[in-house]
């Protein structure tokens, strides 16, 4: 089989007083194994919602509506909670856009990626798990990985906790790595560190990445495919090459054109902007 | 009027750190000692990663802080001397746009009021007229004159950053430092508010501060930039200049890191 997860008509809904938000509006794509499928688009997109929907991770009031989440023919959607929990951090696994929030501030680095594998890998013991760890911080090019395991978060730069949460992330080789925003908070140089070990990663262990974005600059970077959401829907699906050489819908030209490139853009003219008034839905979606 | 608007001349802020009762505190060096001037009508932008003193460098500038050594001077004064009136005089002439325009619009207060608090605290307008001048400044930013009675949760951030922006321009300042103006919006955003800058810039004679860590921005709005690394000013050049031919170790390693749309 050449995909590894298919999310087909996907549906997710946010109920309140004041009517029903789609978030994610009957979205459908595929995640090749071994590919990067980034999802790009502005806040109140639906991306974030629809990461998390694959996860299960939607809470009250919103709701997933409908449609399929497939991963190696499995229907997560069909799951009990419990086989849930096994999926998440063994198959797929997550890193936030946080690094700074998403570690316990009072737990060692080591004990928190120790965690997943305890969870996880029942089969190990504690040396075997110890030395596991100090393997996957080593992979992650964090120094003296040894010394760093009994390290509490505080004392590790943004970018290396970033990696420590990539190590815990890939602790179980899951099979797909779902980043949300993982680069946005970090400066650009740690940046580019992040996103060279994240490629990497995904050449020795052959996971496949679902990479969530609005910095179109990254996704150049690191995408085979790239879906484009505006308002809860997909407007263009295409191979990076592709969208970036010849954007067809509107909208994704109106957000290609938004940003200055170096070189390129004539210095202090006018942007192009994407336009309010505009509805983007009323185009005919480009989906190749 | 001459042509140079700042002279900044060997610029230092030191931090002491506490490290308890008996020990000898710990001294942080945010600024080495760092010289540079900023020209009448240019957009002069400081860059570096998190930690390399830009936002120390602006804070000193502004006046929040006071330098450990070295001098600030403004058309010709030192303004690290600067007492009482003259203070507030100086104030008037250099504004700041933050970075999240969420948390630096008061809540509770609607959109005239906030406009117009720098009228009513320096100036002698009665109500009417700050009114009249508010509405001017919104109209100036993009904004609808419907909207004065609102409160900022119901904008977006990039309306929120239009409103921040009108209060900067209220007092008619000669500098605006923009501190991260628009890292914290949507790129589509982005691109409105980096073109309302501009147009302000040409329309009012501004002189900008910008600071920022996007280099696609950078290379867009500015004349000149500062690139930052530890405190130190490692390279200073106008844009053509630095992306051309960078010299400094940093810079170039900061220019390959930029992600592109280019192959």
């Amino acid at each position: 089989m050449k995909n590894l997860l298919e999310v087909k008509n996907l549906k997710t809904f946010f109920h309140s007083e004041a009517g029903v938000n789609k978030a994610v509006n009957d979205v459908s794509f595929e995640i090749p194994k071994g590919k990067t499928v980034c999802i790009v688009g502005e806040s109140g997109s639906g991306k974030s919602i629809t990461s998390l929907s694959i996860l299960r991770l939607i809470d009250h009031p919103g709701e997933i509506e409908g449609g399929e989440v497939i991963l190696d023919g499995t229907d997560l959607l069909k799951l009990s909670d419990a086989q849930m929990r096994k999926v998440r951090g063994r198959e797929i696994s997550m890193i936030f856009q946080e690094p700074m929030t998403s570690l316990n501030p009072s737990y060692t680095v080591g004990y928190q990626i120790d965690e997943a594998l305890g969870l996880h890998q029942k089969h190990l013991n504690k040396k075997q798990r110890f030395e596991k760890v100090v393997d996957s911080l080593d992979l992650v090019g964090i120094p003296d990985p040894r010394e760093k395991y009994r390290e509490f978060p505080f004392k590790l730069s943004g970018g290396q906790r970033q990696r420590v949460m990539i190590a815990i992330a890939m602790a179980c080789e899951p099979k797909l790595l779902i980043a949300d925003e993982p680069t946005t908070a970090l400066d650009v140089t740690i940046q580019a560190q992040v996103l060279d070990l994240m490629k990497e990663l995904q050449e020795k262990k052959g996971t496949s990445i679902l990479f969530i974005t609005h910095d179109l600059g990254v996704v150049y970077q690191i995408a085979d495919e790239v879906v484009v959401m505006y308002k809860g829907h997909i407007v263009e699906k295409a191979s990076a090459k592709e969208l970036f050489h010849n954007p067809k819908h509107p909208y994704t030209k109106a957000l290609l054109h938004s940003i200055p490139v170096p070189g390129v853009t004539p210095r202090k003219s006018k942007l192009d902007t994407v336009d309010e008034d505009v509805d983007y839905l009323s185009f005919p979606k480009e989906i190749r | 009027m001459s042509n140079v608007i700042y002279e900044i001349k060997d610029l230092q802020k030191y931090y002491e750190i506490n490290l308890g009762l008996f020990k000898k505190p710990k001294i942080v060096k945010a600024l080495n000692g760092i010289s540079f001037d900023v020209r009448r009508g240019e957009v002069l932008s400081i860059v570096g990663e998190s930690g390399c003193g830009k936002s120390t460098t602006a804070k000193l500038i502004l006046k929040i802080e006071e330098p450990t050594g070295g001098k600030i001077l403004f058309n010709g004064e030192d303004i690290t001397k600067l007492q009482h009136h003259e203070l507030e005089e100086y104030r008037k002439k250099v504004q700041i746009i933050f970075q999240d325009p969420y948390s630096s619009l008061n809540p509770r207060w609607k959109v005239g009021a906030i406009i117009g608090e720098p009228l009513k605290l320096n100036t002698n307008m009665s109500k009417k007229e700050i009114k009249e001048r508010v509405l001017y400044l919104m109209d100036k930013v993009g904004m609808h004159s419907d909207w004065y009675e609102r409160y900022p949760h119901q904008f977006s951030g990039g309306q929120r950053q239009r409103i921040g922006i009108a209060r900067a321009l209220a007092l008619n300042p000669e500098i605006i430092v923009c501190d991260e103006p628009v890292s914290a919006l949507d790129v589509s955003i982005q691109a409105q508010v980096l073109n309302l800058l501009l147009d302000l810039q040409k329309e009012f004679n501004l002189t900008y501060i910008f600071i920022s860590h996007d280099l696609s921005v950078v290379e867009h709005i500015s004349d000149r930039i500062v690139v930052m690394y530890f405190g130190d000013i490692v390279e200073l050049k106008s844009v053509d200049d630095l992306f051309r031919n960078p010299e400094a170790d940093y810079t170039k390693k900061l220019l390959s890191a930029i992600p592109t749309i280019k192959d």
